[in-house]
């Protein structure tokens, strides 16, 4: 919790800091760091009051384009912190504060309430609640009676800001968190994409299915397997033949004549009539263009057209 | 948090979002690559059933005794000498016109039926035919 951790409170007589622990601390800065301003708008939101807050610094500020807004509804008014960051940060450094370490920054105006008593800063300097606004005052002109206190944690506003880290983070914190969430939004969107996928295969399970339903003999694989190589070596071989058969038939015309034809398992045998030499060339032709195997009966014009199966 | 991991804080929220993008995308095209192997395994068995199916259907026919008992018919019966045991048929078809030995030969080609013999001889002007088959 940002809350339980230490409260150092940050002004420009501080010493140096000499902490090396590596744990987190919460800083909270006195009026040094800051200028307020009070003022009640006509504004329901902070973001409608952070757009006119460089405009109430105008005059009062020397360059209000180095300097950013911390801005907080009170019961009437809203309340506008003006800092400038960079030289916050550069202080911080000079007095040994590493701005990893710090986890929190606050402003004194934040806790205002809890600044009943004042507070010593360093030998001169007090900080005190004047008149509803905390004021760095000369320690001398403290009343007798005012007796000092010290900051703990009890000061630790709810609300507190992060410090970027520029110097070696590549990345600032919105864009970190901007790119973060679109990798997770990515993220999200493939893990959704992959747990949905794979609802297309049921229609061909659902025909597998009314298939089997159908031929209960196939459902064995071992069956299945030696139906199919039963039956594709009987197509093959029975293709072959009537495909022969057929390529023979194109192979009648006039004066072209089917004499004989034998055909078995093994193979076939044609005996073509030729009435002259034109014809014999052509069912040559034919023959070739069939990638049938021809040959001529000596002494005749006919021919013979033979194969294996 | 160590200091040096504070620092590095934004890139390891980035880094880390990073891997889960990774990770969600080797689940994606894991679980695609798996479905798709898995599609394709039912895509081919499906495709064998089916083959397996229609050449049953074909060459597994059991009308086709029947089918073949009609090439009597097409023919007069003195020109036919048939002998029909069980799912073998020897057939001998003597002095067929050109037009009924076509109409034969366009019978048998569309038979599905295992050929033993087709043996044909013209004389003449008519055709003699030796057909044996089995289904």
């Amino acid at each position: 919790m940002e809350n339980d951790k230490p409260l150092i409170l940050v002004h420009s007589q501080m010493k140096y800091f000499a902490s090396t622990s590596t744990e987190g601390i919460n800083i909270m800065l006195t009026p040094q760091f800051y200028t307020i301003k009070r003022e009640s708008l006509p504004v329901q939101y902070t973001y409608q009051a952070k757009r006119i807050a460089a405009s109430l610094f105008e005059g009062l500020l020397e360059n209000t384009q180095n300097y950013q807004y911390l801005i907080l509804k009170e019961v009437d008014t809203w309340l506008f912190i003006a800092y400038d960051i960079e030289k916050i940060k550069s202080f911080l450094t000079s007095k040994g504060l590493h701005l990893t370490n710090i986890s929190k920054m606050y402003f004194a105006e934040q806790s205002i309430e809890k600044f009943k008593a004042p507070i010593l800063l360093g030998d001169k300097d007090a900080l005190v609640n004047l008149d509803g606004t905390m004021t760095v005052i000369p320690q001398i002109v403290l009343q007798a009676d005012e007796i000092p206190k010290k900051i703990d944690k009890s000061f630790t506003p709810k609300k507190g800001l992060v410090l970027e880290v520029r110097s070696k983070a590549f990345l600032s914190n919105t864009e970190a968190y901007v790119l973060a969430a679109l990798l997770v939004l990515f993220s999200v969107i493939y893990f959704i994409e992959g747990s949905r996928y794979g609802g297309e295969d049921a229609v061909q399970n659902a025909q597998m299915k009314r298939l089997l339903e159908n031929y209960p003999s196939l459902e064995n694989n071992y069956k299945r397997e030696s139906i199919a190589n039963k039956y594709k070596a009987i197509d093959e071989k029975e293709r072959k033949k009537r495909d022969v058969i057929k390529s023979l038939s194109h192979m009648i015309f006039k004066g072209s004549i089917l004499t004989s034809l034998a055909l078995n398992d093994k193979g076939f045998q044609a005996h073509f009539s030729c009435k002259d030499v034109s014809v014999s060339k052509k069912l040559k032709d034919l023959a070739k263009k069939e990638k049938l195997n021809i040959s001529q009966i000596s002494k005749s014009r006919d021919l013979k057209i033979e194969g294996k199966l | 948090m160590t200091q040096q991991l504070k620092a590095y804080k934004n890139e390891i929220i980035v880094a880390l979002a990073l891997l889960l993008l990774i990770i969600a995308l080797s689940y994606k095209h894991q679980k695609v690559s798996s479905i798709n192997n898995e599609k394709s395994g039912a895509t081919s068995s499906l495709q064998e059933l089916k083959e397996v199916i229609a050449l049953k259907k074909v060459w597994g026919d059991k009308k086709i005794t029947k089918k073949v008992q009609s090439l009597q018919k097409i023919v007069s019966p003195s020109k036919i000498k048939w002998s029909l045991k069980g799912k073998k048929l020897t057939a001998t078809f003597k002095n067929l016109s050109n037009q009924e030995f076509n109409r034969i030969m366009v019978k048998i080609m569309n038979f599905a039926v295992e050929i033993q013999k087709l043996d044909v001889r013209k004389t003449g002007t008519s055709y003699q035919m030796e057909f044996k088959c089995k289904w």
